[in-house]
């Protein structure tokens, strides 16, 4: 699981945020700090070879 | 001559990763080993033996409700474990203190007095004491 700085307490707006050994990864999403990086899936779809 | 006045070599202090230096008026952090009784019959002092690691760090900071502040940042940490980092500046050294996986038993969420600026006094317990 990746998860996405939100908070500049913690670091840089829009960084990777990668937690310690010990760090309570609950409680900064729960207060906001900290958000769930989404995957984004590649849009195009993949044409049919041709022949 | 060995003093050292905290005005700014109060350089970091950090909870759960969350940044509370611009609101904190006080910390202490305790390296504790506990002590135990070794005495035994024939004996005519008490002798004493190291125990367990019983660290402690304490802090006052100034109450804030808003985002990114201090009731948001401790508020889910109650009843549970997380860091707490503190590091000094002395002149040209640095000295970071580390509370790996320390407990947070409770937090005063209103603490109001009457013309003054809210603060709350927590207490982190427990934990692996580390200095770098």
């Amino acid at each position: 699981m990746k998860y996405v700085i939100q908070s500049e307490k913690i670091g840089k707006i829009g960084d990777e945020f990668v937690p310690d050994y010990g760090i309570n990864i609950e409680a900064l999403l729960e207060g906001g700090f900290i958000s769930t990086a989404t995957e984004t899936k590649s849009s195009k779809v993949k044409s049919e070879p041709k022949e | 001559m060995a003093t050292s006045t905290y005005l700014s070599n109060l350089s970091t202090l950090t909870v759960n990763a969350v940044s509370l230096l611009d609101q904190a008026t006080n910390v202490v952090f305790t390296n504790t080993k506990e002590q135990l009784e070794a005495t035994a019959f024939g004996d005519t002092s008490r002798k004493y033996t190291a125990g367990l690691f019983n660290n402690e760090c304490t802090m006052t900071l100034y109450q804030s409700y808003i985002s990114s502040e201090t009731y948001q940042t401790l508020a889910a940490l109650v009843g549970s474990t997380t860091n707490v980092v503190a590091g000094v500046t002395d002149g040209a050294t640095t000295k970071t203190f580390t509370l790996t996986g320390c407990y947070l038993e409770a937090l005063p969420v209103v603490n109001a007095s009457l013309g003054e600026l809210s603060t709350v006094d927590i207490t982190f317990t427990g934990g692996v004491y580390s200095v770098a």
